[in-house]
Parts: structure tokens; sequence; C-alpha cells
């Protein structure tokens, strides 16, 4: 009889839209304290929750005072050696940390653009198939990458791309184009090709799912008013298709924005070799490398502290632009 | 039994369970003292080395020494060249009970995560202290810290080496169709591959590979940069040349005669002999190589590619069979010795530890097993196997039955899943090959015969051409090479101070790219490329890292007492 669910009983508890925007109302009318009284129990269901967020994700930014002091493990904090901002100062002052910055930046952003156009134009096109299983079969084949790790995938590419039975060799030599196998991997300057070209083999079906679902949202009547108005399947895709999944794509712009400076680095570290290394340093590798490896914590902090502050910025920035331009925003 | 009701639960489950997992990881492990003591007891340990064969003490030597001490062992392995892991042990301050932290050691001692072992040796330990009796010295952390962390078990006490497993290696069927020439110097080396992979463009049906090297991340220290010394006749003291008098260091790729090492291989490469990937392979695409028994010669450590080399060894077919490697003491010209078999003492080094995670009567009870290991019991269990099952005892000998011997040989991974021989070794304090118990036998299994034994039946062949009973024989021995006053330097824990560590990382930044790049340049450009490295590695930093180091040699050759 629906009893057992807690807050279920919409004519005492102001749980839906309408009672909220009321609550809101007479939120300034009666003051914090009395509304949070009516609402106690939407408050306390609240709790743990925030809780939960407040022990994981702000508790643990106690740590960054770390990157102010000469931190040595095992020391009570008062026994830290504190030294202002010497390890920003190391930090900036190393040309190791710039490469890396640069290398990080670069693929970041070569992997948002393509990351985000190839899966767009692929969702779009996906859409526009008649025959449903060849769909799902081309939809399904292309999402299978995402769940193969990247071990595997840096074995593949490596492989593919060798100089001696290599497939793209094979074929560029088979076709006359070039006449000596190519050292792919060996070519500082191809490397952030070669890790955004095979991002996006391996992470395109993916991303398309959710594009896909957007467009499913879609209202069909739309589609047929345009047909009956004459409009072509270009036109519909410019201006009902694209337009309609609008929303989607900005609030995962916004979100992508704020993981620019994280890329992670197993792409980097499984593809890279020695050769390579000025163009396959990123941030994380070198903080992992000159940080945590050497027993460095406050100067890997001090990178850490650097990376949020950028993308917080960044996030904030981004999402100012977009709600000023297209009233789009994810705050 | 309204709805009233209903509505707190569920807040209230949720702030309650929050709060439980919030506690849950505080518990720690009690252990009642009489289990302490003598009971059943399980410690935790982590080594900083990969074993894929542990099976978690099921295995036959395993369960015997549980028998033995009660005593079960629940490990854990790192994975590949993981250095991270010590690291984020220090930085949570959780630790295992026993500890291999191979070269991470500095860090867990100024943690003051490591217990000072030296009164527990003096009390509870008689066999681990028969053992080290002479260089009990070579066990202290520093010449400040005179403790004892660490019992150095990666090394065997009164080690004779028998067997030569590094210098450079030729396939034995391209010795035997060029007539088994002699190979002495880079020239001989240079010209056996040449001849044979012009008589043999292919091999199998896919393209003869000349030489290929591994350099896949540190590996290339084993495969490129090491070799580099050993070809101009110095012994291995990590990446660094040190002055035998002076105790002065520097990295060794700044002696001019490595630059001309460098330039061979650079020659090698432009005229094609050097594998074209040898700088982009990964381990796995090198080991398949070898495996497929198309690389003529290969120049590294034979715990690297033997993996490889046992599936040829597995072969049915008499040709790839001999597609297996012989040693040879390769240097630039007739001028230098290989040092690889110099005399360098008992060199301490990377071993186990106990971690204060152990109360005082749990690191008794740690120590004692150890001793165990240490003691002659231990050790031929260690090292031989049970009796009966692994070996026989014939007129006062141990031998080793045949058909086990065998499977050791030619089905190495399975038997030391199944039995664990030589799986507890590198936790043992041990006594090295060549040392012999009262009852006159070896400690080891690694002994002449022993050795000779375990050749396949190709490499039997190649040797008795080259009049040598084992690969080492063809190598200088121990007594044309001298001593080594600080052992061996890689095996000595690094510096830990900051200035030391991150201008090493940045030299070997700059080593492991720029070595690569002059490799494969076109041979005119090579010196300005190792010029331009030589030049980056003379930065004030990395000049004053090699002080550090120095200053390191020559307080342990004090605090060794080995000075002249």
């Amino acid at each position: 009889m629906g009893t057992l669910t807690p807050g279920g009983s919409s004519n005492r508890n102001p749980g839906t839209p309408a009672a909220d925007a009321l609550a809101g109302k007479r939120f300034k009318k009666q003051g914090f304290w009395r509304t949070a009284l009516q609402q106690r129990y939407l408050y306390l269901m609240s709790l743990p929750f925030v809780i939960w967020a407040f022990i994981f994700s702000y508790l643990p930014l106690w740590g960054w005072t770390m990157a102010f002091q000469d931190f040595k493990p095992a020391k009570g904090f008062f026994e830290q050696k504190w030294v202002g901002f010497e390890h920003f100062v190391e930090l900036f002052s190393d040309d190791r940390f710039y490469l890396a910055l640069r290398n990080t930046l670069a693929m970041s952003v070569m992997g948002l653009v393509v990351g985000f156009v190839v899966p767009i134009i692929f969702a779009v096109l996906l859409n526009e198939l008649r025959g449903m299983i060849f769909k799902r079969f081309v939809q399904t084949v292309s999402y299978l990458p995402h769940f193969v790790s990247w071990v595997v995938v840096a074995g593949l590419v490596t492989k593919m791309l060798s100089t001696q039975g290599g497939a793209i060799n094979d074929l560029l030599v088979g076709l006359h184009i070039i006449n000596e196998p190519i050292q792919f991997m060996a070519k500082g300057e191809w490397f952030w090709y070669i890790v955004t070209a095979s991002d996006v083999w391996k992470e395109m079906g993916w991303n398309t799912i959710i594009y896909l679902a957007a467009i499913t949202g879609i209202d069909p009547e739309l589609y047929e008013a345009s047909r009956v108005d004459g409009a072509s399947r270009y036109r519909q895709m410019w201006h009902i298709t694209l337009p309609g999944i609008r929303t989607t794509i900005s609030v995962l712009f916004i979100m992508q924005i704020g993981h620019l400076l994280q890329i992670g680095f197993e792409k980097q570290f499984l593809l890279g070799n020695n050769l390579v290394l000025e163009y396959s340093q990123v941030l994380e590798l070198y903080a992992l490398q000159y940080g945590l490896q050497m027993g460095r914590f406050s100067y890997g902090t001090a990178i850490s502290i650097f990376n949020s502050v950028v993308s917080v910025i960044l996030l904030f920035t981004v999402n100012g632009i977009f709600k000023r331009v297209s009233k789009e925003s994810i705050m | 039994m309204g709805n009233k009701k209903v509505k707190w639960v569920a807040p209230v489950a949720l702030a309650s369970i929050v709060g439980l997992t919030a506690c849950g990881g505080a518990s720690s492990d009690n252990r009642s003292a009489e289990e302490v003591e003598s009971g059943p007891i399980s410690f935790s340990l982590f080594s900083a080395d990969s074993n894929s064969n542990w099976v978690g003490m099921k295995d036959a030597v395993g369960a015997a020494i549980t028998e033995k001490t009660g005593v079960t062992l629940d490990a854990e392995y790192a994975i590949g060249g993981d250095t991270q892991k010590v690291s984020l042990m220090v930085a949570s301050g959780e630790y295992p009970d026993l500890i291999m932290p191979k070269g991470d050691t500095s860090k867990l001692v100024d943690a003051g995560a490591l217990v000072d072992l030296t009164d527990l040796i003096e009390q509870y330990a008689p066999n681990i202290k028969k053992m080290y009796a002479e260089d009990m010295n070579r066990l202290k952390y520093s010449k400040e810290d005179q403790s004892i962390y660490i019992i150095p078990t990666y090394t065997g006490v009164g080690q004779t080496t028998f067997d030569a497993g590094g210098g450079f290696e030729l396939q034995l069927e391209v010795l035997k169709e060029l007539g088994y020439p002699e190979i002495r110097t880079l020239e001989d080396f240079e010209k056996a591959i040449k001849e044979y992979y012009e008589k043999n463009p292919t091999i199998n049906g896919q393209p003869t590979i000349p030489l290929s090297l591994n350099a896949d991340d540190w590996k290339m220290m084993i495969g490129v940069t090491n070799p580099a010394f050993l070809a101009t006749g110095l012994p291995d003291n990590g990446e660094f040349a040190i002055n035998p008098d002076t105790y002065e260091s520097q990295l060794h790729y700044k002696r001019p005669e490595e630059k001309e090492y460098f330039r061979w291989l650079n020659k090698m490469y432009n005229e094609g002999l050097l594998d074209k990937e040898t700088f982009t392979q990964k381990s796995d695409q090198y080991l398949a190589k070898i495996s497929s028994g198309r690389v003529l010669g290969t120049i590294n450590q034979e715990w690297d590619y033997s993996e490889a080399e046992n599936a040829l060894k597995g072969s049915s077919d008499p040709t790839t069979q001999n597609r297996i490697y012989g040693h040879f003491p390769v240097t630039l010209n007739e001028q230098y010795k290989d040092h690889s078999f110099m005399d360098v003492g008992f060199p301490g080094g990377y071993g186990i530890g106990l971690t204060t995670n152990l109360s005082d009567a749990e690191q008794i009870r740690a120590i004692k097993f150890l001793d165990f290991l240490a003691s002659d019991e231990g050790q031929v269990l260690v090292q031989w196997g049970v009796e009966g099952d692994h070996y026989n005892v014939e007129d006062g000998k141990r031998v080793i039955p045949q058909e086990i011997q065998d499977r050791k040989t030619n089905d190495n991974v399975a038997f030391t899943k199944e039995t664990g021989i030589g799986m507890y070794t590198t936790m043992s304090p041990h006594y090295g090959d060549g040392v012999k118990d009262e009852t006159g036998n070896y400690y080891t299994t690694n002994f002449p015969e022993q050795i000779q034994n375990a050749y396949t039946q190709p490499e039997k062949d190649a040797l008795k051409q080259y009049n040598a009973t084992t690969w080492k024989d063809l190598f200088p021995q121990a007594d044309e090479l001298g001593t080594s006053a600080w052992g061996a330097a890689y095996n000595l824990p690094a510096p830990n101070d900051s200035s030391y560590t991150v201008s090493f990382q940045k030299s070997q930044d700059i080593v492991r790219k720029r070595i690569p790049e002059a490799i494969l340049a076109p041979a005119d450009q090579f010196d300005t490329i190792y010029d331009g490295m030589l030049e980056e590695l003379n930065a004030d930093d990395i000049l004053e890292m090699e002080k550090i180091f120095s200053q390191q040699i020559k307080d342990t050759v004090e605090l060794w007492g080995t000075g002249k």
C-alpha cells in the first residue's frame, strides 16, 4: 500500500517541483530555520551524502598543507618544517614541468576536439540508418573497444605500426606510397597523433551512446513537420538533430574542459618509449616520477594543487562563457 | 505502524552505514601471546620484485617451511619495476610485517618503519650470526646510522659464480656454421653476425634479425648502457665509474672509451645490422623475437631473456634447439678485460627487513623464522627441496634424480610453482654457490658438475669446441681482476636527499633519450649528439650529484673498514 516509500505521500511532504517552488517563496519570508524544520526529513535524508562528500572530497584537502612543508612521513603535523612556496618555486622553474604541461595540453586539446567531433558525426549518421539490425550491429562493434584495456590497445597499436610485418607499413609499401617502412613509434612529433588516433578508435563508439540517447529524445513530430515542409535529410540533421542535442553537447563539453589537465597517463606510459620522451611526458607521469617515486610527497602535492587550481579556473571560465553565449551551463 | 516511523528508518540506517564504513579500517590484528610465541602465525610480506610463480606457500617447500616454523607468509609481489608501492606505504604509514624493498630502503628508514635487527640477531638468530660472521659490518646501514635494517638476501654469502649469464650473446647455430671462431672483440662479434646474416637472410621463412637489444624502460640500462662499461673493462657499479684509488665517481657514459662503444652500435645500426625496432619495442616484443630463433646476437643478461630461451630449448627441432645463446667476454679491443667476475667480496645490498608493524614478541618470532631459513636444514630445504621427493642422499652426497633435473631444465615454471624450489632463496639469508655444509655437500644446487648437467646438448657441444666446461671458463677469472673496496655500487643504498635523487633522475632522463638518439643518427651526426649529451650531463646539479655519490662511496669504505 505504498507505505514503504519514504516521502511518497506527496500531500504531506513538499516533494514535488510545485511544492518546492512554493517552499522557495516561503523560505524568504519565514527564514531558514523554519523551512529547515518543515523539511526536516528531506534534510535528514541528504545528510549522509553531505557527510560522505565532506569526508571523501573535502577532508583530504587538508593534505594540501603538505605542499607548503618539507614533508617527512611518520612525523606529526606540528613537527613538519614549513617552507612556504618553495616547492612551487621549484616547480615553476623546472623546464621538465613546462614540457610536461605542453604535452598534456596538446594531447588533451587534440583529444577534446577530435573526441567531440567524431562521436557526434557518428551518432548523427547512425541515427539516419534505417536497418535496425545493421544499426545495432555497427553500434555494438564500435563501442566494444572501450572495454579493451589500454595495455592491450597499446600492444595492438605498436604491432600495427611495426616496421617488421606491421599492417600499416605493409599496406603503404604494398601500395608503393613509401619505399621503406616508416618507424612510426620512433618519431616524437607523431606521438601526439598516434595517441589521439588510438583514443578515437577506442572511445568513439562509447562516446556515441550518450548522443544517440539524446537524439531519441527529440520529438519525432519535428521531423514529420519538416518533411512536410520539404526539408531534405541534411536539412533535418542540421536544423533538428544537431540543435536537439545541443544541450547535451554543451554540458559534456564543459565537464570535459574541467578535466583538461587530467588526461591520465596510461596511454602515454604504454605507447611511449625513451625516444619520444619529449613528447610523451605528461603532468601525471611527471608527478609520479619526480614526486611519488622519489618520496617527494610535498613536491607531488604542489603539482596536484596546480592541477586542481587550473582545472577549477578553466571550468568556471568556460561555464561563464557558455552561460553568456548560449544560456546553457552546468552551474 | 504509520508512515512516520518508516520515514525515519532509511536515513538513520544510511547514516549508520556511513559511520560504520568510516571506522572500519581502524581495527588491528591482535594476536594472543601464545600464538605469537609458537602457534601458527601469518606474516604479511611485500617484495619490490615481481614473482609470477607465487602460489601462497602451497608448494612443497612452502608447506615444509610452514610445518617446521608454523609461519605462513601472505606475500604481495610488485608488478614490473614498481617503485611507487613503497612510497605509498610510507605515505600511508601502513606496512607489511616483512618487507623486501630493494632500492627503497632509505625511504623506509627515513620514515622510521624498519626495525633495527642488531640485537635481535645477536640474541635470537645464531644461524644468521654465523652466516655473516665476518661481514656484519657490511650489513650496517650507513656511517651515521650503524643499525642493521636489512638482511641481504639477494646475494649469497661466500658466493662463487660458476657460470656466466652476461657478456655478449651469439646463437650456437651461428657459431656452428662458422666453425666456432674466437669471439673476443667487438670486431669478432660483428664479423660472426655479418657472415652468418649474409648466408642466411631468412630463418624459417622470416627475415633474420642480426642483432637486437632490449631497451624497454629501465631494461635499457641492462641491454644498452651497462654493456658499454663491460666492453671497456669496468666492473658493474650501476651508473657510475668509480676511481679505485680516490673513490671519485662520475657517470660512466662520460668516459671517452664508452663513446666508442656507442659509436660501434651506431655503425651497426647504419649498416642495418642492429634491429631498427631496438628502441621502440617493448620487452615482450623483444622476447617474442628471441623465441622465434631469428635473432643472431644480443647483448643482455640471461635472466632477462631466459624465458624466451626456454621456449627454444623445449622445441623438438634440433636446429631450433641450437638457436640458444653462448656468452662471450667481448670488449672494445684486446686491451680491455671483461670485469664480470671481479671479486667484490660480500656485496651486501638488497634483502629483507622487519617493520614496526610487528610487536616486540612478533619481531622475535619473525627473526626466528628467518633464522630457520638460514639454518642448514632451512638452506637445504629452500635450495634442494624435500628429501626423497626432489633429491636423494646417496653415499652421503645429495643427488638430484635425472627426471627431476629434466623437469627443472625444460619445464621450469610449472616445476617452480609445484615444488617452490628456488622461490624462497631471495627471502632467505643464504650461502652462495660453492659453499659446502658440514656434510661436505654444496648448499646450493649450482656447482660445477650440476651446472654442466643442466646444460642442454647443443650447449655442451659448443662448449666442447671452445675447450671449456662452462661459459665462465671463457671469461677472465677473478684472480686477474683485483678486488673492490666498496663491493658493487649498484647494491648500495642510494643517497636519499632530494638534491641527489632529482639530479640523478634528470641525468637518467637525458641519457635514456640522447643515447638512443645518437645510436640511431647518421654516422656523421653521432659526435654532435653525443657531445651534446655530455654537455647536458656536465650541468652543475649533476656534477654536484656525482660528488654526493663519491662521498657515499668513501663513507662505505670507511664503514666497512676495507680502505687502503
